[in-house]
């Protein structure tokens, strides 16, 4: 078999607004799908188009974004770290995810 | 495979108690948590952390840990540790929802695999006495890229290098280097996760693999910067140019515009190229933050032409007027 001469590039899925669904976001930061509903409805996660604690479409309609993807994953490793309440781990997540903002906003004013 | 010194890893003695141990992860979690510390090593120091708690916070996994550091070492040059040769018979229950790591133990050592992961697992699974592992889905795996504000304009291709641990034949982890050729799709952003479906982790029955999620990360660029679609260039005037207004050719991130100067322009203002930012299904707009950059006279007639200026505008205040930098963001 004859070596290709060119290498075969990895088809990528960029993770946009609405990719991932209740399923998906469940698996991705390794939790049941029961975990992530409980967070939504007390509006720790939050589906698109739907404001924080007042999801009111079917479970089957959630949408989620990467960067929900990224908040799931960061308060699944707080509450279990640190044994810590959701409400609390979500707390925590807001304030790092502002303090992101805000650092990536200084550099841009710094160049 | 290199021996885990789990308490010391944890800076606790072995009598810890379950308290002290818990008290001495939480602490140096705090420290070394990936999204706050600004150690170098911290990703690599937090998987460290995470896996000697995992054993450590479980009395069984302790207790079998603790018994193998009592036992004596075979270790061997250059294959380094080897467990003893009753390890086989060790036994675990392995959580999964809510009690596991949010990644399991994707990103720990082969130490850990070994004596309590994969290896341990595919173990059980073998020599008769147990039900063959279940055709489960394989892990996720995770890892962040670090991509410039063009190859989101234009979609890249880049070459990965990732280290996993897959089992041999014989249910043993071996650390495996893989290579992956990937297309960046365009339109990426800060923060937005890409999806390498069946290239993370394999289980050990026959379900399929895992995913990989490749966190996207812009290095900072002084020429340009992204705030969601929306792109952001500095773009310096000529006094003149920013009073009096007109046309100018800009060369841009998205290209080379005719770009129309309203007369008055401040340094700070901000016009906006509708369409031109990032590329997406309505894609995000280019937003050129306007600079005014003073030429240095330098003769005699360029001195004249700023004195000639100042008396132009005699009641002209500056102090008044500010730098008006402070609505540039």
């Amino acid at each position: 078999m004859s070596t290709p001469l060119y290498p075969f590039y990895e088809p990528a899925e960029l993770l946009d607004e609405g990719a991932l669904d209740l399923h998906d976001l469940a698996r991705h930061c390794q939790r049941n799908t029961d975990w992530v509903v409980e967070r939504v409805q007390t509006g720790v996660l939050y589906c698109e188009n739907e404001p924080p604690g007042e999801a009111t479409a079917p479970q089957a309609q959630w949408r989620f974004s990467s960067h929900m993807l990224v908040r799931a994953r960061r308060i699944a490793h707080l509450e279990h770290s640190f044994d810590a309440d959701p409400q609390l781990a979500a707390l925590t997540a807001d304030l790092i995810e502002e303090v992101q903002m805000l650092r990536r906003k200084l550099q841009a004013l710094q160049h | 495979m290199e021996y885990k010194d789990y308490y010391r890893i944890l800076a606790v003695d072995r009598q810890a108690s379950a308290d002290e141990i818990k008290k001495a992860y939480r602490k140096l979690a705090r420290k070394y948590h990936p999204d706050i510390s600004k150690e170098a090593d911290a990703s690599q120091r937090m998987a460290e952390i995470n896996e000697a708690n995992a054993v450590l916070s479980d009395p069984e996994k302790r207790a079998a840990y603790d018994a193998l550091a009592d036992a004596p070492r075979r270790s061997a040059g250059a294959g380094g540790f080897q467990p003893p040769p009753d390890w086989e018979g060790q036994d675990f229950h392995f959580r999964s929802g809510d009690g596991a790591m949010p990644d399991g133990d994707a990103d720990f050592s082969e130490f850990f695999s070994q004596m309590f992961g994969q290896g341990a697992r595919a173990r059980h699974a073998g020599g008769g006495q147990h039900r063959p592992p279940p055709d489960l889905r394989g892990q996720d795996q995770h890892a962040s890229i670090e991509l410039d504000l063009l190859d989101s304009y234009h979609g890249a291709q880049r070459s990965l290098h990732l280290r996993s641990t897959v089992l041999d034949e014989d249910g043993r982890p071996v650390a495996r280097d893989k290579e992956l050729q990937v297309s960046i799709p365009k339109g990426v952003r800060e923060g937005q996760m890409i999806r390498l479906a069946g290239q993370g982790g394999q289980d050990l029955g026959k379900g399929p693999a895992g995913d990989l999620l490749l966190q996207v990360h812009l290095r900072h660029d002084p020429r340009w910067w992204a705030e969601g679609k929306d792109v952001y260039q500095p773009i310096a005037l000529a006094p003149w140019e920013a009073a009096l207004g007109g046309t100018v050719r800009l060369a841009t991130i998205a290209g080379e515009f005719d770009v129309g100067i309203p007369a008055g322009s401040r340094a700070g203002r901000k016009l906006r190229i509708k369409g031109k930012g990032l590329p997406a299904a309505t894609p995000g707009d280019l937003y050129l933050v306007l600079g005014i950059s003073l030429p240095e006279p330098q003769t005699d007639a360029q001195r004249k032409a700023y004195e000639a200026l100042a008396q132009a505008f005699p009641s002209f205040d500056a102090r008044q007027q500010g730098t008006g930098q402070g609505a540039s963001r």
